[in-house]
């Protein structure tokens, strides 16, 4: 799932890693990549005001505001508006350098964004603009429509109980429902989250949501909403699912830069408690990520044993390191610029190679007293057989040395196996 | 996955062109016929600080833990060019420390007021943690566990890396 992210630390790698994440958890939901990043990049655009006062992002959005306002956004301006807004949002994900991970955890923590996605085409323009505000979600919203039950899924946390949530009928109640719950925001509740949602979730709920008040057991899918509230947590108890549905201050707008917090029920309201929760979500989802970092670690649960092992991962990293960069400084023979080129195009494109060469490391260490003794009399050897490499293929190349090392180092009666490239060279080490 | 080792400006080749830069450079100072274990040690000493140094290049300044390795090298490497003034620079890089010192114990201690709920028990894990990272002593646990991922990805590189160059070497 992470495997994808080895190699680019660029935000839209991660982005992709990310979104490859998710999806891989849902069920075999089939997203464009398009609308995916659409979605993502909107989520990230809009956590944005949450989070920093943007200049540039402020002025980017202006354009599209303007636009979304003056047309009616039911889906015949559907396509110039995503294209715009495709440009617009790729320029402002390239300038705006969210990490990763933040933005994960971000979205993870806004489903009342998720509701307006998919509610926008029921309602007016005007509703629409007073909820769009400095954000232009009508272009991602209405992409998402057409894709609805994805996006909803890779949004809301991404995890597969919300796939599965999405498979029901009733999903407009549902959504209706979570944006209910971000519109009350009820007394003892800290409020921290972006804010333009609010009203005009009040006024859907209000018009859909008023049987669905305080019985939450009717519909299965309000007690699953109220599961999966900003945070996605694995402290879900089942009473917890019995969520409180404060409907009662569903017109408030309050145009706050927070990040909107429900407490469920049977847990404190108090905002510090509140907060604490954010913050260990935020703590289980990294200990989450590097756990498919590192090896074995699936079966471990607790975050003590997770991170000793953790330690103990990147102490061995480090000592590899030093362990190979004294290797390099004792080995080293006499580079020309012909095999720096040579080996830096073998070192990038053969990357499963990697693998067979790990047996081969102790190998090398018995041998060692052996090749630095030879080497300074094979030096003059070698560059005379490397004129004949370049015209080998690269993957010629490769499969020999994969070769060479898994038949072992020493063993010489192997090298007569091999090609006669190869057991020239066996001969002059 | 496979594809993205062919990106031209991934991480992977960014810390390859440089590491390899770096070794030609080394290798170029001396010839390689003095093995004594000295300058042995000296070598493999410039190497692992080329290789650090290559990789936090690589990753510039997006990353915490690369900045603090940076700042680490250049201030090891302006000690030693600039002997004169050794003592002024090492006030300068213990106040340094002793300012993220002060800030890690102001944070630590902070930790045991809050709520039950906090965990308690990472606290010596996180600590062990934040010796390894570079650039740890000064942060919290979030963010130090994003530093912990990304620098795993970083290290796993580099020493895919450094084995096939050793590899190759060795051949």
């Amino acid at each position: 799932m992470a495997s994808g992210d080895n190699d680019d630390v660029g935000f839209k790698h991660r982005h992709e890693s990310l979104m490859n994440c998710s999806s891989s958890q849902m069920n075999t939901n089939p997203l464009s990549d398009k609308v995916d990043a659409m979605a993502m990049s909107s989520i990230s655009m809009y956590n944005k005001p949450s989070n920093a006062s943007d200049p540039f992002f402020g002025s980017g959005w202006d354009p599209i505001v303007s636009l979304s306002q003056s047309e009616s956004l039911v889906g015949s301006s559907m396509v110039s508006h995503s294209e715009f807004a495709d440009t617009q949002y790729s320029l402002l994900m390239e300038n705006q350098g969210i990490s990763g991970t933040s933005h994960f955890s971000q979205y993870q923590s806004d489903p009342s964004f998720v509701e307006l996605v998919p509610k926008l085409p029921g309602f007016g323009s005007a509703n629409l603009s007073e909820m769009v505000g400095p954000l232009s979600l009508p272009q991602c919203s209405q992409m998402a429509n057409s894709r609805r039950p994805p996006i909803y899924a890779l949004i809301h946390e991404g995890g597969s109980e919300r796939a599965s949530t999405n498979s029901t009928q009733s999903r407009d109640e549902h959504q209706i429902s979570e944006e209910g719950l971000v519109g009350a925001s009820p007394n003892g509740k800290s409020r921290k989250r972006v804010p333009e949602s609010n009203s005009p979730l009040g006024s859907y709920q209000n018009a859909d949501e008023e049987p669905q008040k305080d019985a939450s057991g009717e519909s299965g899918d309000v007690p699953k909403e109220q599961d999966g509230k900003k945070q996605k947590t694995e402290q879900n108890t089942d009473a917890n699912s019995r969520g409180k549905q404060k409907q009662a201050k569903s017109g408030e707008a309050p145009k706050e830069n927070y990040i909107h917090v429900r407490a469920r029920r049977g847990q404190a309201t108090n905002s510090h408690s509140l907060a604490e929760r954010v913050r260990r979500e935020k703590i289980s989802q990294r200990m989450r990520l590097l756990q498919e970092l590192v090896p074995g670690c699936d079966k471990i649960t607790g975050k003590a044993v997770m991170l000793d092992e953790i330690i103990n991962y990147v102490q061995s990293l480090q000592q590899q390191v030093e362990f190979l960069s004294m290797k390099l400084a004792t080995v080293n023979p006499e580079l020309n610029i012909d095999l720096e080129r040579i080996l830096s195009k073998d070192i990038l494109h053969s990357g499963g190679g990697s693998a067979n060469v790990i047996g081969l490391v102790p190998g090398i260490n018995s041998s060692h007293p052996l090749s630095t003794g030879n080497f300074p009399g094979t030096i003059s050897g070698i560059p005379s057989t490397y004129p004949q490499f370049p015209p080998l293929p690269q993957t010629v190349l490769d499969n020999e040395l994969e070769n060479l090392f898994q038949m072992g180092f020493d063993s010489s009666s192997a090298m007569d196996s091999l090609g006669p490239n190869a057991g020239r060279l066996k001969s002059e080490l | 996955m496979n594809p993205q080792h062919l990106n031209a400006s991934s991480l992977k080749s960014r810390f390859t062109r440089r590491f390899l830069r770096a070794l030609t450079k080394i290798n170029a100072q001396k010839p390689i016929s003095s093995s004594s274990p000295r300058e042995i040690f000296q070598r493999y000493g410039r190497i692992k600080a080329a290789a650090d140094k290559s990789m936090a290049n690589s990753v510039r300044s997006r990353r915490t833990w690369s900045r603090a390795m940076l700042w680490k090298l250049r201030s090891r490497s302006y000690r030693q060019a600039s002997s004169g003034r050794r003592s002024a620079v090492k006030t300068s890089t213990t106040t340094s420390h002793q300012a993220i010192r002060k800030k890690t114990n102001h944070e630590k201690e902070n930790k045991p007021t809050k709520t039950g709920e906090d965990q308690v028990g990472f606290v010596v894990q996180a600590d062990e943690l934040r010796e390894l990272v570079p650039g740890g002593e000064a942060m919290d646990l979030c963010n130090l566990l994003d530093e912990t991922a990304h620098y795993i990805k970083c290290l796993t590189t580099q020493v895919q890396v450094m084995k096939k160059i050793v590899d190759f070497y060795s051949l």
